[in-house]
């Protein structure tokens, strides 16, 4: 696994001086670079406000950058965002999806949207159950489901585009400790089937369990970017703490 | 303990954009009613003047009551109508009273000006109808389930609240605040009715008083039976679609087709049919009088002149005779057809009565004077009218209305006779139905809305005390 | 991609709890509707029915040429059931005679004053309201509320564009909403052949044009619903906008549009225009009768001259010589009442004239409105429209020149006394009266027959061209709105 970090190939999903400055002032990102690498798990860390979301949204060319890209195989995605959204998938916190459709149904939607039309039932059913999902659901609509229930259906939809990238907005939100723990099972699958990973979360515990690479965002900047093999004995509760009070304590001094 | 959830939910209504937005809205469309009112009220009052004037003017230059012609009188605008237009749109406004025969109302606002009637009316109860309920809706349909959906009714009974308080409180809270607000609008927009130069006398404010309230016990209707859905619903979604489809049917579509169901359902002879059956009376006392009217001579060695005045009596004696009886026949056949109009009416409108709406429009157009007693009231009082004017033209000519039948005036001496003085003619004034009778005839319609909001309020209570709230 | 994107919208619709509800519904007011209209269409049939046949019985039983008097009816027309637009505001009859001009008298309302309480139901009123209504309802959280859901997010987390997006909005809810409303549409139409109303071929084209019509107001309010979608983040403020906006759109501006054209050219009202006539005829009839009374004294002289002297101070005249002054007279009378009605007409031109100004301003104001542009297009296509009266009235006109030239005619024919007294004085037998009314009935088969107005089919076209036409741009303005607000909405 460390051999796939260390070599220097053509990064998968980069961000080059991201910078977002919305129309009210708020600098949401100020000047953040990184890159992910195929077969790469990277985990954005940070409370509420941090920029993460806006990390993701630049790369989904839902907002525009102020300054610096985003790079998706090499398309920036403010330039061509349509074929930059075509090379990934999407998970977002919390999707509702279509309350009157049945899981299949949803699930053939948007694989279709997403280019995928040649599906059958059997690949929505094997996709369902990959996450978890019961089999007696797949036919239910949607407007009865659990949060856990509806956020493992976006999860299918993700791994059903079949996109070299994932990106996940807080994706184990609504999750209980069991989902919880199949989801991590289900991201080291689809990295080992070589997709770039990039994945926002509160979820100290479970960044330290999969990222390759880890970073600590606070005020819109990265304020720590580790690889897990530096973290590998510290404690990651402790250091985020210690990155947390720090900036706090320089924010108060300035 | 009441106190916090009253204050709590005028706090939450008067900070919500929907209230900010609906009841702007609201407002702005009552003041509209309001001046459409005003200013139809003046246009009206204008061309009932001049109607009357010309009326007046056609009388100039007549030497002799004889050689009047017609005599009209015209149903005066009712500042009330402006607002509450009721059926005073369909009456035709104008009476020939001289005349001897039947009396017809002619020339209705829509018959005359048809482009009026293209879209309606837009007046205060069609305010009141379609917008105050719509209001209700929007600001009640969340009432209850709303709160079950944040979480809110969750948080609040982890406290020692009775639900009965709670209930209790939301609905005071709501009503206090909406109906204050609606008020306000209310009144500063009947200012606009004397900026405008418009007088009311004080009976007409009273009885706009009580339209109003009318109009807000209407709205109370809604309001209780938004919250009452609200309590029979678990989610906002579907309690906002229930009272739409509820709205449309009781406001839009239950008055309509009642009405025109209900009312085909009784059967009503058409004027046409009584009018041709008048004719044919009619002729059949021509040809009985013939023989009659050919029997008249005079003295041999009669002066011409006085031989016309007794050929005038003779006819007149005659036709007064004719008429008397012709009189008989159409009472009957009127009455008739009067009293099926009653029976088809009290069956129609108890239908109509299912809905709120048609209740407030009955109660409003009664308290205005504009129901469907409009029409009679009119031909009433043109009838007692008749007979002063009758009776005026006899002291006049010696002769009944429409007596005359040939008049030919021989002026002898070369001397210009003085003309007629318009003034000495009996004043025709209409009145409304008096105060009392007015909210003896709303009565039945404001309890009916009373008893609604009555219903729904219990309905509302109970449905909470039994409510879910997880 | 697009048929997948439409595909959905379909799908999403017709899934909905809301749709059963809101469908059936619908179908039922339409079919509702369409009932009353029938039922209402038969009485009236019925009542103009027997009505005529009174009004022929009458002319049957005349026994008199002069004074001759014909009621012509309006006739009802089946397309009333869709649309009753202003049949029931507008009288029913007038009276054809020599001596009345015409009038229409009578109409369903002033006669059954029940019946304008709450004013009629029809299909064009529940299309108006209860559809426009229907696809709001369906529509106003058509992007806001997919933005709520997140679905909006994970939609263009894919490589699809926003045009596709759009346009398939628009197209899916138009396909879900408007095949289902095809079914009361048609039902409602085999509805009126069940019931055994016959329509005419210009009647189904009228029909077709106007459930066009209704499916452009529907389309409208469909497009509408997205664009305030496309407006708004949250789909309860969009509902709210939406409500406001179909208030204003369906309640108030048709409304406010008339009352603001009457405020602005107001017209003088009938008493007036009544009022001059009479004025003018007053003028003409007194320097008539003055005339009228120096020919009577100079025939007087002329008699007496001629006469015996010796027959005293007793007069007897010559039946003949009175009855040829009677005629001049009487042609003298005619000229008079030709110059009165010449005016009348020059009267009633200009103040349809005006009438017809304050019309267009109307309307014009009104059709900001898609749903008055709507109405009256649907009262065009039916012949219910404000030209309703004037055209019967025209053709009721023409009517009255013919008949009174038939009457005209059949009085010198048959050199007609009957009607008119003659008293005789003599100095032998006193003051005696002659009536000559026959007893016997008058042969009138003869008679021209009325043959009621009937609305053209060019103005049918002509509406269909302009309220179509503006239908069809305020669709336009409406997808355009969407279209462009989509382009930079924000999908977080």
């Amino acid at each position: 696994m460390s051999e796939n970090i260390l070599t220097i190939e053509k990064p998968r999903l980069e961000a080059i001086n991201l910078t977002k400055r919305y129309r009210d002032g708020v600098l949401a990102l100020d000047n953040i670079s990184f890159s992910v690498q195929p077969g790469e798990i990277f985990v954005m860390l940070g409370g509420n406000g941090a920029g993460k979301t806006t990390t993701i949204n630049l790369f989904l060319n839902f907002i525009e950058p102020t300054e610096g890209e985003a790079r998706i195989d090499g398309i920036i995605t403010h330039k061509d965002p349509l074929a930059a959204k075509e090379r990934v998938s999407f998970v977002s916190e919390n999707v509702m999806l279509y309350g009157d459709f049945t899981a299949v149904q949803n699930l053939d939607y948007f694989s279709r949207i997403g280019g995928q039309s040649e599906y059958t039932k059997d690949d929505y059913r094997d996709a369902l159950l990959r996450v978890n999902l019961a089999e007696e659901a797949h036919h239910k609509k949607l407007r009865g489901f659990s949060k856990g229930m509806r956020q493992k259906c976006g999860i299918a939809i993700a791994i059903l585009k079949g996109a070299p990238a994932i990106l996940l907005d807080e994706p184990t939100s609504g999750l209980d400790p069991k989902a919880g723990h199949d989801f991590i099972h289900l991201l080291k699958s689809l990295q080992k089937e070589g997709k770039s990973i990039l994945m926002s979360t509160h979820d100290i515990f479970r960044a330290k369990a999969i990222a390759d690479t880890i970073a600590i965002m606070n005020n819109g900047r990265i304020i720590m970017l580790k690889k897990s093999s530096e973290l590998a004995g510290c404690n990651l509760e402790e250091l985020y703490m210690q990155y947390m009070t720090g900036h706090d304590g320089q924010r108060l001094a300035g | 303990m009441l106190k916090v959830i009253v204050e709590k939910e005028i706090r939450e209504i008067l900070g919500s954009v929907k209230f900010v937005i609906t009841f702007g809205a609201c407002a702005v469309l009552i003041l509209l009613s309001f001046y459409i009112g005003a200013a139809n009220h003046k246009a009206n009052v204008e061309q009932y003047n001049a109607a009357k004037a010309e009326n007046t003017r056609q009388m100039e230059g007549l030497t002799s009551w004889m050689s009047l012609e017609q005599h009209r009188i015209f149903l005066p605008p009712q500042p009330l109508a402006a607002l509450v237009t009721g059926s005073s749109n369909d009456v035709g406004r104008t009476i020939d009273v001289h005349r001897r025969s039947e009396l017809a109302a002619v020339d209705s606002k829509f018959n005359e000006d048809p482009i009026y009637a293209v879209f309606r009316f837009l007046d205060l109860t069609f305010i009141f109808q379609i917008v105050l309920s719509l209001f209700a809706i929007m600001l009640g349909y969340d009432a209850i389930c709303g709160e079950k959906e944040r979480g809110t009714l969750r948080l609040s009974f982890a406290n020692p609240v009775p639900r009965a308080t709670y209930i209790l409180g939301k609905l005071l809270g709501s009503f206090i605040t909406l109906v204050t607000a609606l008020l306000i609008a209310i009144l500063l927009s009947c200012l606009i009715l004397p900026l405008l130069g418009v007088s009311l006398t004080g009976d007409e404010w009273i009885r706009l008083a009580a339209i109003i309230g009318t109009g807000l016990l209407y709205f109370g209707v809604f309001l209780t039976l938004s919250v009452f859905v609200s309590s029979r619903t678990h989610r906002t979604s579907s309690a906002f679609l229930a009272l739409l489809v509820i709205w449309v049917v009781s406001v839009l579509i239950v008055p309509r087709s009642a009405t025109l169901l209900a009312g085909r359902a009784v059967d009503v002879p058409s004027i046409d049919e009584l009018a041709a059956q008048k004719t044919s009376f009619s002729r059949q006392l021509w040809t009985e009088y013939r023989d009659a009217m050919g029997s008249f001579s005079a003295p041999k060695d009669i002066d011409p002149h006085d031989m016309m005045t007794h050929f005038n009596k003779f006819m007149d004696s005659l036709s007064t005779e004719r008429e008397a009886k012709m009189k008989v026949f159409s009472d009957r056949l009127n009455e008739d057809r009067f009293n099926r109009q009653v029976v088809q009416q009290k069956f129609a409108f108890n239908v109509a009565r299912v809905s709120p709406a048609a209740s407030m429009n009955l109660a409003a157009a009664n308290l205005a004077g504009t129901s469907i007693g409009l029409k009679n009231r009119f031909h009433e009082t043109a009838m007692e009218y008749r007979k002063v004017f009758g009776d005026f033209i006899r002291e006049k000519t010696g002769m009944n209305l429409g007596g005359g039948m040939i008049y030919v005036e021989i002026n002898d001496d070369g001397e210009k006779p003085d003309p007629i003085d318009p003034s000495e003619l009996p004043v025709y004034t209409y009145s409304p139905k008096p105060l009392m009778a007015s909210f003896s005839a709303a009565f039945v319609d404001i309890g009916i809305l009373a008893l609604f909001n009555l219903i729904f309020f219990v309905g509302a209570f109970v449905s909470f005390i039994r409510y879910d709230v997880r | 991609m697009l048929i997948t994107l439409i595909e959905k919208e379909l799908k999403a619709i017709l899934q909905s709890p809301k749709f059963v509800a809101t469908f059936a519904v619908c179908s039922l007011l339409m079919l509702l509707s369409v009932f009353i209209g029938i039922k209402e269409f038969q009485a009236q049939q019925k009542q103009y029915d027997v009505a005529v046949s009174l009004s022929e019985q009458g002319i049957q039983e005349s026994t008199s040429w002069r004074g001759m008097s014909y009621k012509a009816y309006r006739k009802p027309d089946p397309m009333q059931i869709f649309v009753s637009g202003l049949t029931n505001d507008i009288g029913r009859w007038s009276h054809i005679s020599q001596e009345s001009s015409v009038k229409l008298r009578n109409s369903v309302y002033s006669d059954d004053p029940i019946f304008s309480v709450f004013r009629f139901i029809d299909f064009a009123f529940i299309v108006q309201v209860v559809l426009s209504l229907f696809a709001i309802l369906f529509t106003y959280d058509a992007i806001c509320g997919e933005r709520e859901n997140g679905t909006l997010k994970l939609l263009f987390s894919n490589a699809i564009k926003r045009s596709h997006y759009i346009i398939a909005k628009c197209v899916g809810s138009w396909l879900g909403l408007v095949v289902p409303i095809m079914i009361p549409i048609l039902l409602s139409v085999l509805m009126v052949i069940a019931f055994g109303i016959s329509l005419e071929g210009s009647d189904w084209l009228k029909l077709f044009g106007l459930m066009s019509m209704s499916i452009f107001l529907f389309t409208f309010f469909i497009v509408l619903g997205v664009f305030i979608s496309s407006l708004t983040r949250r789909s309860n403020i969009s509902f709210l906008f939406a409500l406001v906006i179909w208030v204003t759109f369906v309640l108030i501006i048709p409304r406010a549009g008339v009352m603001a054209a009457g405020q602005i050219l107001p017209v003088p009202r009938v008493a007036e225009i009544e009022g001059q006539r009479d004025a003018f005829a007053k003028d003409k009839w007194a320097i008539f009768n003055e005339k009228s009374m120096a020919r009577w004294d100079s025939y007087n002289q002329n008699t007496s001259e001629d006469s015996d002297s010796s027959c005293g101070s007793n007069f007897v005249f010559d039946e003949n010589e009175l009855w040829e002054h009677m005629q001049k007279e009487d042609s003298a009378r005619k000229i008079v009442e030709r110059e009165i009605e010449a005016y009348e007409t020059r009267l009633q031109e200009d103040l349809q004239q005006r009438k017809s100004g304050q019309e267009r301003l109307a309307f014009s104001l009104s059709r900001f409105s898609p749903s008055s542009a709507y109405q009256l297009a649907a009262m065009t296509l039916a012949g219910t429209d404000i030209n309703l009266k004037s055209r019967n009235i025209e053709v009721m006109n023409n009517y009255r020149t013919q008949f009174n030239n038939y009457v005209d005619n059949k009085i010198s024919e048959t050199n007609d006394l009957s009607g008119v007294f003659m008293i005789e004085i003599s100095s032998d037998d006193g003051v005696k009266m002659n009536n000559k009314r026959d007893e016997q009935t008058i042969d009138a088969s003869d008679m021209p027959k009325y043959i009621p107005a009937k609305s053209s089919m060019r103005q049918s076209i002509d509406a269909l061209i302009i309220d179509g036409g503006l239908l069809g741009l305020f669709i336009i303005l409406a997808f355009a709105g969407a279209f462009l607000r989509m382009q930079k909405y924000d999908v977080r």
